[in-house]
């Protein structure tokens, strides 16, 4: 859990963003009050972020900012339903490089239709992609794990989940969890990795921010 | 908006009323309001008890309110006490006397003289204050914030040698925004790109990115530049 975290003053650094517009944008709720955790440290309290969540979504308001105002973006990224309605063709996912020509073309196919993807199976293939392209999961797991999200997410019932991809003595798995689940393995498990569903949407908006904005 | 007409709230004298959504809520006297207001134009003069949440595009606060829930506005102008007992979020706010949140404070504008107590985090654009009495935030987050200490006559400088809240100073643990200029201010740390430190200051620990400015008369712990 701890390495989740990035303290304010690590987030500032690295974006090169300001108290000011920090506090600005909080404001404005273009980042949800959850996301501030305070927590006590040896010089005294400090402000924790989510890392994957924050930095993804301050990269967002950051590439959204020209064409909009604070207000316009603030609905735009509350919003999940606009980005739900989103579909984009292969074309624009290669080219914008939301997910690898390798996965879209072994995956992309079995869905079907004519080579339009909704945000929902946008998800699906962009978890695996990560997971092949981080080098942590081999092609015939890729398809397991592919199959697993299409058929057993529609099953889980406020639609964020976690993954978790699990290895022991080199047979593999995935165990898919409402979120937030914390779950304890025995000793031979090694756990490859773990993926929240809030995680990937929210870098998937990133990616897909240019679509509201047009 | 919707464009049918609302109904207007006019307490006079001693009375009550119910919340509800309104156009204009016009009260005078003493009054107690039961439920949620939700108004175009809110007025208060006298003694105010509102035990919900009160939301309106222009507020104006004269005598001493109360608002037990959340308060929501775009303008506010007070003359005199306001308490909230929740959150406190709006765009500007034009004091001048007392305003007391339980909550966290979320305004762009932040204009006055008086004294303030922010229970939780007060963030706000810019905020000038002059302090006749304490302000008080547990933490303070700003784009850019001016304090400053008003000459205060004999009487004041009695008092307030007798009941410290009297003592014109802001107390908060952290302070942190793109532009700090205080004085008479007493804090744990303070964080900002651009840090003036002004005459009566007692503060633990000062963080600054580009430029700093210590008054002698300041009592300062350890100044750092953070890269």
């Amino acid at each position: 859990m701890e390495d989740d975290l990035i303290s304010k003053k690590q987030l500032l650094d690295l974006t090169g963003i300001s108290y000011g517009q920090l506090y600005r944008w909080k404001r404005k709720q273009l980042i949800p009050e959850e996301w501030f955790i305070r927590k006590s440290t040896f010089t005294g309290q400090e402000t924790f972020f989510p890392k994957e969540m924050i930095l993804s979504r301050i990269h967002n308001i950051v590439n959204m900012k020209d064409g909009l105002s604070l207000d316009e973006m603030a609905d735009k990224l509350s919003d999940k339903a606009s980005f739900e309605k989103v579909s984009v063709t292969a074309k624009e996912i290669i080219e914008r490089n939301i997910v690898s020509t390798t996965t879209l073309r072994k995956f992309g196919e079995s869905l079907g239709d004519e080579s339009k993807y909704t945000f929902e199976e946008l998800v699906h293939l962009f978890a695996v992609d990560r997971l092949l392209s981080a080098g942590e999961m081999s092609m015939e797991e890729a398809e397991l794990l592919f199959r697993t999200l299409q058929e057993k997410v529609s099953r889980l019932e406020s639609g964020s989940w976690e993954l978790f991809f699990v290895r022991k003595m080199g047979v593999s798995s995935f165990i898919l969890a409402q979120a937030p689940a914390e779950l304890w393995f025995d000793e031979g498990v090694r756990l490859v990795s773990k993926m929240t569903y809030s995680d990937l949407i929210e870098q998937l908006k990133g990616k897909l921010a240019y679509k509201l904005v047009e | 908006m919707d464009k049918h007409q609302l109904p207007d709230l006019i307490i006079n004298g001693v009375s009550g009323g119910a919340g509800g959504t309104y156009n204009n809520v016009n009260m005078d006297g003493v009054g107690k309001v039961v439920g949620p207001i939700v108004a175009r134009m809110f007025k208060g003069n006298g003694h105010m008890n509102l035990n919900d949440d009160l939301a309106a595009e222009e507020a104006e606060c004269n005598g001493v309110i109360k608002v037990m829930g959340n308060m929501r506005f775009g303008t506010l102008k007070v003359d005199g006490v306001l308490n909230v007992g929740k959150s406190f979020r709006g765009e500007s706010c034009t004091l001048n006397g007392m305003v007391s949140v339980k909550g966290d404070c979320e305004l762009e504008d932040f204009v006055g003289e008086g004294s303030f107590s922010v229970g939780g985090l007060l963030s706000a654009g810019h905020v000038d204050f002059k302090l006749q009495s304490q302000g008080k935030a547990n933490e303070i987050g700003v784009e850019s914030l001016v304090i400053r200490q008003v000459n205060n006559g004999f009487w004041s400088k009695m008092f307030s040698g007798i009941i410290p809240k009297l003592r014109p100073e802001l107390c908060a643990r952290t302070i942190e925004g793109d532009f700090i200029d205080v004085e008479y201010t007493t804090a744990d740390i303070i964080r900002g790109n651009i840090v003036i430190i002004g005459p009566g200051c007692t503060l633990g620990r000062v963080e600054y990115r580009e430029q700093i400015t210590v008054h002698p008369e300041a009592k300062v712990g350890k100044v750092e530049k953070a890269l």
